[in-house]
């Protein structure tokens, strides 16, 4: 099988919530080891699994935090440059998805240190399907609302939002990659929700 | 409180938390809270609602989504088959022991099993070493004797 092929979208199999959201795919852990020994030993249909399920997520994560395409891909080809190195001791590790978000979380705060602020870049369009166009804009506009209110956000509510409600990790692994406990992360989350609901009732307001 | 231990204050914190979608909520929670809620859905009514508002927000945030060059850019730095790198020896020694190390050494020991168990089968239905085989008695018969010990008794001795 080429690469193009082995690189299938996988990720639109995955379980989403109400809202469409994905949620984090419950692999085995047997299953995930054997995965991650074949990868290890070359295989490119393992490889590209692991790569499906888990890229599209560090992408993510990274430019949520980021706000830059370019600096989002340059932390996720990092983060499994370092995978791929380690991945020949791997043996009673963590999740990979965990693993792979704290190093891709990690990577993110060490770029923001050395970055002065700059403006937010545009996200890409989403296709708005078959919405009528002035739902499709409203829909837009509310995207690009909230999407500027979770920027807003402290660095660390921020992350617990992305991991826990945007790209859908439960609360073990979200805290185990922001290396924080639960009670921590369930903290983050309520401020980040509060703060949240504030902006959208003074957005409402005016 | 209800049977389950969940209380008030933990579905409002739940809620808060982790939005209004059961899935969210922490798997070993999920169901004594979704039991509580449905058992007293007037004092969560509030929260549910303001839950359910953020995730519809979320829900118009944009999911971006990263370069379809990049997967394969990632793939790239992959490591290798072992195969195109190994060494003259790795290879044979694959070939002579195709399923690792660990398949030679029960090899050797289930032979070892084999030969002690052939050796003690052998020693134990092995003809003894006495005049007394048919072979014999048919030779001593067409030399004239009826056994062995009438052939030592009447055979005179070298001298």
């Amino acid at each position: 099988m080429s690469d193009a092929a082995a690189i299938a979208r996988f990720d639109d199999f995955l379980p989403r919530n109400s809202h469409g959201r994905r949620y984090a795919q419950n692999v085995s852990d047997s299953s995930e080891r054997d995965q991650i020994a074949r990868a290890a030993a070359g295989d490119r249909m393992a490889q590209s699994a692991l790569v499906n399920r888990h890229m599209p997520v560090v992408w993510r994560v990274a430019f949520r935090m980021l706000r830059d395409r370019q600096e989002a891909e340059d932390v996720t080809q990092e983060t499994f440059l370092r995978a791929w190195k380690m991945l020949p001791e791997w043996e009673g590790r963590a999740k990979f998805s965990t693993w792979a978000c704290t190093v891709a979380i990690n990577l993110c705060r060490d770029r923001m240190k050395k970055k002065t602020p700059v403006l937010m870049e545009t996200l890409p369009e989403r296709e708005a399907g078959d919405l009528p166009p002035e739902q499709a804009l409203h829909q837009k506009q509310a995207g690009a609302r909230i999407a500027t209110m979770i920027d807003a956000l402290p660095e660390r509510q921020k992350e617990a939002l992305t991991l826990s409600a945007l790209e859908g990790l439960g609360n073990k692994e979200a805290a185990a990659a922001m290396q924080v406990s639960v009670e921590a992360l369930e903290s983050l989350l309520s401020r980040a929700r509060r703060t949240l609901r504030q902006a959208l009732a003074e957005g409402q307001e005016e | 409180m209800t049977k389950t231990g969940m209380t008030d204050a933990r579905v409002l914190q739940l809620l808060q938390a982790y939005g209004a979608w059961p899935m969210a909520w922490p798997e070993h929670e999920r169901e004594a809270a979704e039991a509580h809620l449905a058992a007293y859905p007037e004092r969560f009514a509030d929260a549910l609602a303001d839950a359910r508002l953020l995730d519809s927000a979320f829900e118009a945030e944009p999911m971006p989504e990263p370069d379809p060059s990049l997967a394969a850019r990632i793939l790239a730095d992959a490591p290798q088959p072992r195969t195109s790198r190994d060494s003259l020896g790795t290879r044979l020694s694959r070939i002579l022991m195709p399923n690792g190390r660990r398949w030679p050494a029960g090899a050797a020991l289930a032979s070892l099993g084999m030969g002690l168990f052939a050796g003690y089968t052998a020693s134990a239905s092995s003809v003894p070493v006495s005049y007394e085989t048919e072979a014999e008695a048919v030779v001593y018969a067409a030399l004239g004797y009826d056994q062995y010990d009438t052939y030592l008794e009447e055979a005179p001795l070298d001298e």
